[in-house]
């Protein structure tokens, strides 16, 4: 992987092959997620951290808050992984986004790693793993890449941000 | 998104407390493991024009206080807000201010 930069208006990273496949899994099963019927899912914690109540404490005004939201925020999401899905080059290569693709791969990195945050139990003391052999590992390591990915293109956009001031 | 979050919203029929009427409605943003440093003050000043240095004390706050209000205002304002802050997965939520 080579992180994201600005390139004029265009925000380019490089993915070789591997890398575009793990994120096509993770795409597909954040997809997979997003369209289970929310009565199947609705107490799944991943959907919980990705749907998050509106209020705490007021249950009428949360249920509220969420009859008017949830489709639109459903349909967000499902827009922006579309979008990063197009933009995946299949054997490898350039990722290279204009201004709302960037926004639409800030979401979407954002919600695997929240989804995958969630699944791993991932604490403000989480370490990367030492132990790469472990199944737990390995998705640890896949956590820690997409952090750092998602952290270059955020600094890509606001080192893009100072420079139009 | 886009357009108005509550177009016909019905009128409030719940008895409030008195004088709850004339208090404003907060979005309050909650730390969480995940959500990048850098990406929760990008998100602020993305969001809502903050400054950087504006931006980067709430993402702080957060940080370290476990929470910040981030605005204020009506409340169909700040259900808006909140669902603008869902839709990047910060964890926000909105209450009546206290």
């Amino acid at each position: 992987m080579k992180p994201f930069r600005r390139r004029g208006d265009a925000l380019v990273a490089q993915l070789n092959e591997a890398e575009v496949s793990i994120v096509g899994l993770l795409l597909d099963q954040l997809e997979q997620l997003l369209d289970a019927d929310a009565a199947d899912a609705g107490s799944d914690p991943v959907l919980t951290r990705l749907f998050p109540e509106g209020h705490r404490g007021d249950r009428q005004v949360a249920d509220e808050y969420r009859e008017l939201t949830r489709d639109g925020l459903a349909s967000g999401k499902a827009d922006d992984l579309a979008t990063v899905r197009a933009t995946l080059p299949p054997e490898g290569g350039a990722v290279r986004l204009d201004p709302d693709q960037a926004q639409a791969w800030l979401r979407t990195t954002n919600d695997l790693r929240l989804a995958m945050g969630t699944r791993l139990g991932i604490e403000a003391d989480t370490e990367p793993p030492e132990d790469l052999a472990s199944e737990e590992g390995q998705q640890l390591a896949v956590y820690y890449w997409l952090t750092g990915l998602q952290g270059s293109l955020v600094d890509a956009l606001v080192a893009g941000r100072a420079g139009r001031r | 998104m886009g357009g108005p979050l509550a177009p016909t919203r019905t009128p409030e029929t719940t008895v409030e407390e008195h004088g709850d009427l004339d208090r404003p409605w907060v979005t309050i943003v909650w730390d969480d493991p995940v959500n990048l440093m850098t990406y929760v003050t990008y998100v602020f000043q993305e969001l809502f024009g903050y400054d950087e240095a504006t931006a980067t004390a709430l993402m702080l706050e957060v940080h370290h206080e476990g929470k910040a209000i981030v605005s204020s205002g009506p409340r169909e304002r700040m259900e808006h807000d909140t669902n603008r802050l869902h839709a990047y997965g910060l964890w926000a939520s909105f209450q009546r201010d206290t």
